[in-house]
């Protein structure tokens, strides 16, 4: 018995000793090891600089009045899922060498090159499933013989670039667009999916996913943008897109998130991870406290649906002060131009503004069968207003952001030039029959209704006297460009830029504005060498707040420069947008600030009187010695109230000029098409200058 | 023991028609009647259905799409037992493009640095760092006094040491290490004529750019230099790279090309 009490003992003591190791050693496990079971893989940091490359950096000469910059900050290669189904075989490599002057070819075989060359630009890819596609169509590839690869085979084959597999690529597009697709989950056992799990990455759990080939076509994304970076002459960004939406109504979220540096996360977050933009910015806000700056560039707001400006947040709860916070923090820039349209106003939100119908594109992006986008929500100036009457009613200022524009070509060139226009997704509308500015041939029109019958879309031809022409790009342009204005050609100068909102948009011409605010501008000598000097001193530049000052009136110098290749320009324009303080009521207007060739501004009406510019639609001749190389004027604003919230931005009208439709018919020598504009005016806008009243004493409580 | 002589040949073909059938019943595919299709293809064939109609075939579907299959294989077979296969352009691009991809994407091995020192050799104009100006200037707006503005002003900064009438320029008074390219983007093509031959440390003037007429101060003019392959012995790796690429297709094409004789008629009118 005795020697069974000490067996029972020592076992129940050995078994408590057990135990408690085992206690220990798995909350040592938990505490300190517990990183390496659940991490989130998105917010590893890796540095891509490239080792050696520092001695090649020269002094780079500063200007502390600043220069403006131009470039690209949305540029797609054949890493991005549409891109490769169109056609487009174009590396990050070439889209750099095309930014800096060199010829690359264009998927249809014709040449593409700039006139001058670009100062920055930024390839900017779509995150989701980046690389997989071209893995997909590679018929050597270890992906090549799973069954969802199969349609994406030798897509790009030379012979089938051709205008005929437009059905086949847009198809494949639908296909992809379209959720899940792609989603071919493991089983839940299966260890990739703990993987996805555990480190936060849900495309691991798709098999159609390799992470492998997807970190390299990042890894070679950012190796692009290091190599082609050159301090001082020409400078890249690593960055990618951010392709996500609502899920219901197509609502279009999309943005480009812009890297400051070097660094950058090991992988590019994507709407595999959320749809939601504010997911999107809480990783940014991470990063940020792990050392790494970024911003994102919503884009197309005008095909959101009216989803993009929202006056709530994504989940339909109220925007709050901490909502606006975050999304300045993380948004200070908007893109207000590219192919795909134009952003500023639409002629139903701008009823009074006669430039309000210009490069307007009301579909929402990506949708099939093409869907109308209702415009409420989805252009910038609505957006200040929102903005203005967000943060009367005590919830912050969500939309306070600058300009920008540029092309988000699919082909690593953006099309600057309504000249030399090949619109931007490669073979699917890289002539104009397929864009249609000229008319279908009969084969064409049959193809084109062959396909729409078999994948349920309907016709996408139109009609006009007397022909048929295809639609879906006519509304689509050659625009834009980004614009800054730096102390010089740095990663670090052009970002703070950005950051401050020291930046324009253009719509293709290097069209250049300065623009400031202040009390005392008009005792500027505008034709003093120290104009922009005394400018910086004595107010605001474009993209800052001008706080009152009593009941001073504000005061406001814009400057503007034509593009030496383009149309001389016609007339500067201050657009104002402002909220009454006793109600929150919005009003708008547009004040022609100065006119070319010494024509004054009527002080009843506003405007300039016509300049006799005119353009010749037989062959796209404008009128010579009409307008002018630069405009500049100081300027106060004839209907201020003090107290009422107000934002100012500038709106620079070049002369007008032939629009890249009707250039299309003229070189095919046929007529334009009557239902499309055939001239178009090329402009420029300024970020605005936001007007900060004097703070109320009372809180208003939105009841 | 040796084989009598006609033995030896008559095993001689005894062996050689034995390989002969061996051959003819191994190799009887191309010529065979019989269509097999593998779980592969089946498994193939109801997922494109899945991919474009959004759920799986159903028995009869699945029938119908093997049957489509079996008879599109019985005339593509047909077809080439007619040699239909035979000029036909879209078949011939698509193979012409299967092999020119293949000869494109062929190794893609580290270049030698000899093969970089000659391609960098062959390309030095094409790096070579261009001369820089560094100039300030005076600035009359294009008008038509412009000129003689200018002109006045040149007089005034003699005896003044700056024009009354200048006005200040869009993108600023001082350029520094502006390249011909550089100067060209900033003032128009025009503009480069005041940089050839100029008199150094001088007021100099007027010329004319994209935006009017200019008074010129050149105070330093650095000389363009061709830079060492060490410097930048990346960019030219990454040219050469890009060219060997093009240049693999090119070369196949050469080295087969000598082999093909082209006849066109002589007399034939475009």
């Amino acid at each position: 018995m005795k020697t069974s009490k000490t067996l029972i003992i020592t076992s129940v003591i050995a078994l408590l000793v057990v135990a408690s190791i085992c206690y220990y050693a798995l909350m040592q496990f938990a505490e300190e090891k517990y990183s390496i079971v659940l991490k989130d893989s998105s917010l590893e940091i890796v540095d891509f600089a490239i080792e050696d490359k520092e001695e090649l950096i020269n002094d780079v000469p500063s200007n502390p009045l600043k220069n403006p910059y131009f470039g690209d900050l949305h540029v797609h290669t054949r890493y991005s899922f549409d891109a490769y189904v169109f056609g487009v075989n174009a590396t990050p490599y070439d889209a750099y060498r095309y930014a800096k002057g060199e010829m690359i070819k264009h998927p249809l075989g014709y040449e593409m090159q700039l006139r001058e060359p670009l100062d920055f630009y930024a390839v900017t890819d779509h995150g989701i499933y980046m690389g997989m596609i071209q893995e997909y169509g590679d018929p050597n590839s270890p992906q090549a013989d799973y069954e969802w690869a199969e349609p994406f085979q030798n897509i790009n084959r030379e012979e089938n670039r051709t205008l005929e597999s437009m059905g086949e690529r847009l198809n494949l597009f639908s296909l992809m667009a379209a959720d899940g697709y792609l989603e071919r989950p493991y089983p839940v056992w299966h260890p990739k999916m703990w993987q996805a799990i555990f480190t936060k990455n849900r495309q691991l759990a798709s098999k159609a996913f390799d992470y492998g080939v997807h970190k390299s076509a990042w890894a070679d994304i950012a190796k692009a943008a290091e190599e082609n970076n050159e301090p001082g002459k020409f400078t890249t960004f690593i960055g990618y897109e951010f392709t996500a939406g609502t899920e219901v109504e197509g609502g279009n979220l999309h943005r480009n998130v812009i890297f400051e540096s070097s660094k950058a996360p090991i992988r590019p977050w994507s709407r595999e991870d959320s749809l939601n933009p504010m997911d999107l910015w809480a990783w940014m806000d991470k990063l940020r406290a792990k050392g790494l700056d970024s911003i994102a560039i919503p884009h197309n707001s005008n095909g959101s649906n009216g989803e993009m400006f929202e006056v709530e947040t994504y989940y339909g709860t109220p925007i709050d002060l901490t909502y606006s916070e975050t999304r300045m923090r993380n948004e200070p820039i908007v893109e207000i131009t590219q192919v795909k349209g134009t952003s500023d106003t639409h002629p139903l939100l701008s009823p009074d503004d006669d430039w309000a119908d210009f490069e307007i594109m009301d579909g929402r992006v990506g949708a099939r069968p093409p869907t109308y986008s209702y415009p409420a929500g989805g252009y910038v100036r609505d957006a200040y207003l929102r903005g203005l009457m967000l943060d009367w009613k005590g919830q912050g200022n969500p939309y306070k952001f600058g300009l920008i524009g540029s092309t988000d070509t699919h082909l690593g060139a953006g099309s600057f030039d309504e000249s030399n226009f090949w619109s931007k997704v490669g073979v699917v509308d890289g002539s104009p029959m397929s864009r249609g500015s000229i008319p279908l041939t009969d084969v064409r029109l049959e193809q084109l209704r062959e396909y729409s019958e078999q994948y349920n879309q309907p016709v996408s031809a139109v009609e006009v006297d007397g022909n048929s022409y295809a639609i879906g790009f006519d509304q689509w342009g050659s625009s834009g460009l980004a614009a800054v204005w730096a102390e010089e050609n740095t990663r670090e100068s052009i970002f703070s830029a950005l950051r401050r909102k020291e930046a324009f948009a253009t719509t293709g011409p290097r069209v250049a504005v300065r623009f400031f605010a202040g009390f005392d501008l008009t005792s500027i000598d505008i034709n003093a060498e120290s104009l922009v000097e005394e400018a910086y001193d004595k107010g605001v530049p474009m993209g800052a707040d001008l706080f009152a000052d009593g009941e001073k009136v504000p005061e406001f110098l814009v400057w503007a420069q034509k593009d030496k290749h383009s149309a001389s320009l016609q007339r500067i324009q201050i657009i104002k947008g402002s909220i009454t303080n006793s109600g929150a009521r919005p009003s708008e207007k547009v004040f022609d600030v100065v006119c070319s060739d010494g024509l004054e501004v009527d002080p009843t009406t506003h405007r300039c009187p016509d300049n006799g510019a005119r353009v010749n639609i037989e062959d796209c001749s404008i009128t010579n010695n009409v307008g002018a190389t630069e405009l500049k004027a100081t300027w106060r604003d004839p209907d201020f109230n003090p107290k009422d919230k107000a934002f100012y931005y500038v709106r620079v009208l070049e002369n007008p000029t032939c629009r890249w439709s009707t250039w299309d018919a003229l070189k095919a020598g046929i007529k334009p098409r009557s239902d499309l504009h055939k001239t178009i005016q090329e402009r420029a806008w300024s970020s605005p200058i936001w007007y900060i009243p004097v703070p109320e004493d009372i809180d208003i409580f939105a009841l | 023991m040796s084989l009598k002589p006609y033995v030896r040949i008559i095993l001689f073909f005894l062996f050689g028609f034995i390989i002969y059938l061996a051959d003819i019943t191994m190799n009887y595919d191309e010529e065979s009647k019989d269509i097999y299709i593998s779980d592969q293809e089946l498994d193939g064939l109801f997922a494109a259905w899945n991919s474009q109609v959004g759920r799986p075939p159903n028995e009869q579907e699945a029938l119908n799409i093997v049957n489509e299959f079996i008879e599109e294989e019985i005339l593509y077979r047909e077809a080439l037992r007619l040699g239909l296969d035979q000029n036909d352009r879209i078949i011939k691009r698509r193979l012409a493009q299967k092999i020119s991809f293949l000869k494109q994407e062929t190794d893609r091995e580290e270049p030698s640095s000899k093969k970089l020192t000659d391609f960098f050799g062959k390309n030095r104009d094409k790096y070579y760092v261009p001369a820089t100006f560094s100039f300030t200037h005076y600035y009359f707006s294009k008008s038509s006094e412009a000129k003689i503005k200018a002109k006045a002003g040149l007089s005034e900064i003699v005896e003044l040491g700056a024009p009354s009438n200048s006005e200040p320029f869009f993108l600023g008074k001082n350029f520094s290490e502006y390249s011909l390219g550089e100067i060209e983007q900033a003032f128009g093509a025009e503009f480069l004529a005041a940089f050839k031959n100029p008199n150094l440390n001088k007021w100099i003037g007027p010329f004319s750019s994209s935006y009017g007429e200019h008074l010129l101060f050149i105070n330093n003019k650095s000389l363009g230099y061709s830079p060492e392959f060490s410097e930048i012995e990346d960019l030219v790796k990454q040219d050469y790279m890009l060219q060997e690429q093009d240049r693999k297709l090119s070369d196949y094409l050469d080295s087969v090309k000598a082999e093909y004789r082209v006849i066109i008629n002589p007399t034939y009118e475009f």
